[in-house]
């Protein structure tokens, strides 16, 4: 053959030009700005690294810790979905209702709480259906779907609760309660089931070929389309696994409070977002990694966290404090993109 | 092999050269592309520059033209050695570099691209009237009838590269370095652009060149520099080498034959049956058989419906009409379909639709075959190996298999591609255009592939422009023209001249169907 | 309807206007109500009175239309002022603006059509557009609440502060609430944005209690802050330490005061019916023909157990 030496680099852009320093930051770079957060919190805060406030923390990110992983999915195949918050609210809302609803009849037990959450968990698999089938059959831009749909259920939960809030039976909630204040072996239920989550997403993400499907599709839907794959069925798949995660975030909302108004999940779909982007996907899919994305759920309610444990920023800047941070995480991870 | 005289010194005469490189080299990390390569351009020639791909042409070309930085040697342009900060530094000495894929604003207007950058202004604001006329006399220049208000997304892609090079002449280029412009183009096309590069030569212009087609060099270089692994093999006038040479010198050893001699058709059942296939809008009533074991070419111009075809054969677009796979009728609705039926197709766009070329090898070579390598996950182990298979079976050659395919060269990509379409066994394989953009070293190893393929009793569709590919391989060839076939040869009856025959519509086996021609060309 | 408890000034000329007889008109008028959406619990208690007095009030007097717009954004309310002046011939117009300073103008431009207009809680960025203003007592908010805290705190405590969101209103309210404490021994140990929310409420909440082992009360400013608030000091197991005030007046919140919770000592009014009591009086300047001009000062009273039945609306969304 021509060429004797197989090293030589095929291509006059050989792609080993990256030094691999820059290639692990990019890897990296959420678990770096989340490391640099910890550090910067233990320092402002001796209560910091408590167990209590790291379960209160990872306790608390667990909604859109869950909703993020969905979210992931659903931008790594290209698209978005900005209803979840709002789905969030219009489920918790009719999970309450069916609950209270049931009390009369069958009493107060786990059956009705898990007709509730059975309730809940297929009716966000059908508004992930509705929600795919107007991107895929309907041919409308999935910013647009679900621009509408964030609206539809925003409204739903605002008419089901006649403008005000929506309240769990008061004897259920004693039952229902342990679903989120709840502790196995020490840990938060919350907490065990986000790990589930993401961890079950992240094998989906790299070790399933629906993963695969999925970035290919984000990445080139014709290459997906000719490599036989049926890209409008797994489209709709991930707007599916995104509603059902919602419906899973919100079964474990309603124990916290026991109550749904117009004002429940309010922007928790730019918290996705934000989370999966931080972690390192990317906002035009094509690539996509779940561990990321639970780091960036992590980052996000950590800010919170710190600004409410100390006094150096101004309530009024807290907004400037999260934007810094938000956009410092995704700078360490991009230094390299940038070069090339 | 050529005399001494053929072997000059570059270097020796780069005093009186418009511009040269002397001594460069380039390393990209810890891997070398180019050795102390020379090379000496003067004006009013004309100088080819070819090898295989990874040979360092397109290296070497950036860094006369001022995109890369070499690191080693100079370069003396004008007869001073001179180090260009950048692209447009060299530009503005009059260097331009026309790149395979083009540097065009797509959303703007054809005379928007060819001033960008270089505006001309009438106090604060453009000059649209001046701008406008020497865009249209530059156009008229080159023979082209491209509106200057045209957007040039709207263009097909030979006009582009004439938008190309109207841009570089309103730059007043007094080097000009072509890759491969003719890729791109049809014949006729090429033919323009030829006379355009001799009407620049004659202004004196230096023009460097690289291209695939052996005999476009031998047609219109004065002289021709080959490179091979980066090193400088040869400079020698054109005249004094033939094609032959030049691909002996490229590969580094004999190229025997191009193509494997044919092997006799098998005498066997037929496995794929087309009768009546219509692509609305591209083909119309296409019928034809394939037999176990036969390589049957479909030739024709570009635009005669032989992607679409196959692409509709594959549930790849709508389509009417009766197919039937190992006798039995079937109905193919997506590429899935295909896949199960034994059927596979090789896209001729393989940055577009073949690859993820942002994904590493291993993902890209199991995407089509994935459930052969999952139940519910996917058995990483496997790939693996599967990946190890072919870059051993394909000679697949990357630097490493973390490497984004998008940087792989285009031979390796085909032949990736390649890999990954093989993998779900298929019986019947149809590739279009398997050599576009590959260098003849690759191209070799792809025809003795498919003859093997067909020995061990599968069944290919070659879809080619390339004459001598069609010719080369197949047992029997369709050719198209017009979204229909006209015409069927066999065994001997193949040849170049009864192809175009049918190709441009002076034979047609059926009935008359210039009438017809004549509505769909209004269309 | 509870607002009447609110107004003693109204109350007289309301009673006055229910006797419809000699001041009753046949001239029909049109009067355009419009409201932000119900966005959180006070706003839907808004919507919920709105829609409660407009039902009312068009069964005593037939000849009274009502136009009602609920609107989401700033820029949503100052077209929806725009159609009831050009599409609906309004006579008189009764606002509750989401954004007081960004719809000033555009209330502007309707007074400048020759109309009756109402302003209800927030005021307007230019003085003397309003014909009427009807608007709930903010910094009183905070002095009652204030005055309460220092009567449970002769000799001082460690409170935490839950504040609204960063807008006038609640600058107002937290102002007043930290004059009324200025000279007790009260410490603040710490005061951040809960945004009036439940979910908010809790994690500030929750932060609070791992950074300060000891808290003696919090001031939610919010009765939804307060539920999310007091759900992270259960979850602590620090409700016998600790004790909570929102405000507002929600029924859940006057239900805890009226059944004498510990958790729960008091609550403050705000009441969202105060647009009940701006759409009856600008009726009834069409009604009675009087004069009604000037500023309507809702109250904020201290609810206590004992006077907590007199608030206690079981039917209301709020």
């Amino acid at each position: 053959m021509p060429r004797a030496d197989p090293s030589l680099p095929a291509a006059a852009n050989p792609p080993g030009r990256g030094p691999k320093l820059r290639l692990n930051l990019h890897l990296l770079g959420p678990l770096l700005a989340l490391i640099l957060l910890v550090v910067l919190g233990a320092s402002l805060n001796g209560n910091f690294l408590s167990p209590a406030n790291i379960a209160n923390v990872l306790a608390r990110s667990s909604f859109t810790g869950i909703i993020a992983v969905g979210a992931t999915f659903v931008i790594t195949s290209g698209g978005l979905d900005l209803s979840v918050g709002s789905m969030a609210a219009f489920l918790a809302g009719v999970m309450i209702m069916v609950i209270n609803a049931l009390v009369p009849q069958f009493g107060v037990g786990f059956g009705v709480i898990a007709i509730g959450m059975a309730v809940g968990l297929v009716l966000g698999a059908l508004a992930g259906v509705g929600n795919g089938l107007l991107i895929t059959r309907g041919r409308i831009e999935a910013f647009i779907v679900t621009l509408g749909t964030m609206g539809i259920f925003r409204s739903l939960v605002t008419f089901l609760a006649n403008g005000g809030t929506l309240s769990l039976n008061f004897d259920v909630m004693d039952a229902y309660r342990p679903a989120y204040y709840g502790t196995v072996a020490g840990i938060p239920v919350p907490v065990i089931v986000f790990a589930l989550v993401a961890i079950l997403g992240e094998l989906a993400m790299r070790r399933t070929p629906f993963g695969r499907h999925c970035s290919a599709i984000g990445s080139n839907e014709q290459v997906a389309r000719y490599s036989a794959i049926h890209v409008d069925r797994v489209r709709l798949l991930t707007y599916v696994l995104q509603g059902v995660l919602v419906a899973v975030a919100t079964l474990l909302y309603v124990p916290r409070l026991g109550s749904a108004s117009s004002t429940t999940g309010v922007l928790w779909e730019l918290e996705a977002i934000a989370a999966v982007i931080i972690g390192g996907t990317t906002l035009r899919g094509g690539y996509g990694r779940v561990w990321g994305t639970v780091i960036g759920v992590v980052i996000l309610s950590l800010i919170d966290n710190i600004l409410n444990l100390t006094n150096v920023v101004s309530p009024y800047l807290n907004g400037a404090f999260q934007g810094v941070i938000i956009i410092l995480a995704v700078l360490l991870q991009r230094s390299r993109r940038a070069t090339s | 092999m050529l005399g001494a005289a053929g072997v000059t010194d570059p270097a020796a005469r780069h005093s009186d050269a418009l511009l040269a490189c002397v001594a460069v080299s380039k390393q990209f990390g810890d891997v070398q592309v180019l050795f102390d390569v020379s090379i000496a351009l003067h004006a009013g020639e004309v100088h080819a520059l070819i090898g295989e791909n990874g040979a360092g042409k397109s290296t070497l070309m950036k860094i006369l033209s001022g995109y890369l930085p070499p690191t080693g040697g100079e370069i003396v342009f004008d007869g001073a050695a001179r180090q260009f900060s950048s692209s447009e530094a060299a530009e503005d000495a009059g260097i331009v570099l026309i790149h395979q894929e083009f540097n065009l604003a797509e959303q703007l207007t054809v005379e928007a691209n060819i001033f960008l950058g270089r505006e001309i202004k009438r106090g604060l604001f453009l000059d649209v009237k001046t701008m406008r006329a020497r865009a249209q006399a530059l156009l008229a220049a080159l023979e082209t009838k491209i509106d200057p208000t045209a957007r040039v997304q709207d263009l097909a892609v030979p006009d582009k590269q004439m938008v190309e090079i109207a841009k570089a002449l309103a730059r007043d280029a007094r080097v000009l370095i072509l890759d491969e412009p003719t890729a791109v183009l049809t014949p006729k096309e090429s033919l323009v652009l030829f006379r355009q590069i001799a009407r620049l030569k004659a202004q004196g212009v230096a023009i460097l060149y690289t291209s695939h087609k052996l005999d476009e060099v031998s047609a219109i270089s004065d002289k021709i520099t080959v490179l091979r692994d980066g090193r400088h093999v040869i400079t020698a006038p054109a005249a004094d080498l033939t094609e032959h040479d030049m691909a002996r010198q490229m590969v580094g050893r004999d190229l025997s034959e191009l193509f494997p001699p044919k092997l006799p058709p098998m005498v066997a059942e037929t496995v794929l049956e087309v009768a009546g296939l219509s692509v609305p809008g591209y083909v119309t009533d296409a019928s034809f058989h394939l037999r176990r074991g036969e390589i049957l070419g479909f030739a024709g111009l570009v635009g005669s419906g032989r992607t679409e075809l196959m692409e509709g054969l594959m549930g790849l677009r709508p389509s009417e009409g009766a197919v039937s796979v190992m006798g039995k009728p079937v109905h193919i609705r997506s590429a899935a379909d295909a896949a199960r039926l034994g059927l596979a197709y090789l896209t001729e766009d393989r940055k577009g639709r073949g690859l993820l070329l942002r994904s590493r090898m291993r993902p890209n070579l199991t995407l089509l075959a994935l459930d052969r390598f999952s139940r519910i996950l996917i058995d990483e182990a496997a790939e693996d190996r599967a990946l190890d298979q072919a870059i051993r079976e394909f000679d697949i050659r990357a630097p490493s298999r973390t490497v984004a395919v998008g940087n792989l060269s285009g031979g390796n990509q085909q032949k990736l591609l390649l890999a990954k379409t093989m993998l779900i066994e298929p019986e019947i394989v149809i590739i279009d255009e398997p050599t576009r953009g590959i260098d003849i070293g690759t191209k070799q190893q792809i025809y003795g592939f498919v003859q093997r393929l067909a020995a061990a009793g599968k069944s290919v569709i070659v879809i080619s422009s390339e004459m001598a590919e069609v010719i080369g391989l197949s047992h029997r060839v369709m050719v198209m023209r017009l979204g229909r076939i006209t015409g069927e040869l066999e065994g001997e009856a193949i040849g170049e001249e009864s192809i175009v025959r049918y190709a441009m519509g002076l034979d047609s086996m059926t009935k008359d169907h210039r009438a017809e021609d004549r509505l769909h060309a209004a269309r | 309807m509870r607002f009447r408890h609110m107004l003693m000034a109204a109350a007289a000329v309301t009673a006055m206007a229910l006797s419809p007889s000699a001041f009753a008109q046949d001239k029909t008028y049109t009067i355009g109500v419009s409201v932000p959406s119900a966005d959180h619990g006070w706003t839907g208690g808004v919507d919920y009175f709105a829609q409660q007095t407009i039902a009312s009030l068009s069964k005593t007097y037939p000849n009274l239309k009502f136009v009602l717009a609920t609107a989401g954004d700033p820029g949503k309310q100052a077209s929806d002022l725009e159609d009831m002046v050009a599409t609906r011939n309004i006579d008189a117009l009764v606002i509750l603006p989401g954004d007081p300073d960004a719809l000033t103008s555009p209330i502007m431009r309707v007074k400048k059509a020759g109309k009756f207009v109402t302003v209800v809680d927030r005021k307007l960025s230019q003085p003397g557009v309003e014909d009427l203003y009807v608007a709930g007592d903010n910094p009183g908010l905070g002095r009652t609440t204030g005055e309460y805290f220092v009567s449970r705190f002769p000799d001082g405590g460690n409170i935490v502060v839950l504040r609204g969101l960063p807008i006038p209103i609640d600058k107002e309210r937290v102002d007043a609430f930290n004059q009324a404490i200025a000279n007790s021994k009260i410490k603040v140990l710490a005061s951040q944005f809960a945004n009036w929310n439940r979910d908010d409420g809790f994690k500030v909440m929750q932060d609070f209690l791992s950074r300060f082992p000891k808290i003696d009360a919090v001031w939610a400013q919010d009765d939804d802050t307060a539920i999310g608030a007091i759900a992270a000091i259960k979850q602590a197991h620090r409700e016998n330490q600790i004790w909570v005030v929102g405000g507002a007046g929600m029924k859940q919140a006057i239900k805890q005061v009226m059944d004498g919770s510990k958790l729960v000592p008091i609550d403050v009014g705000y009441d969202p019916g105060m647009v009940g009591t701006a759409i009856e009086l600008t009726a009834l300047k069409f009604e009675t023909g009087l004069p009604m001009r000037g500023s309507f000062i809702v109250r904020s009273p201290l609810i206590t157990q004992a006077n907590a039945a007199e608030y206690y609306h079981p039917d209301s969304p709020y």
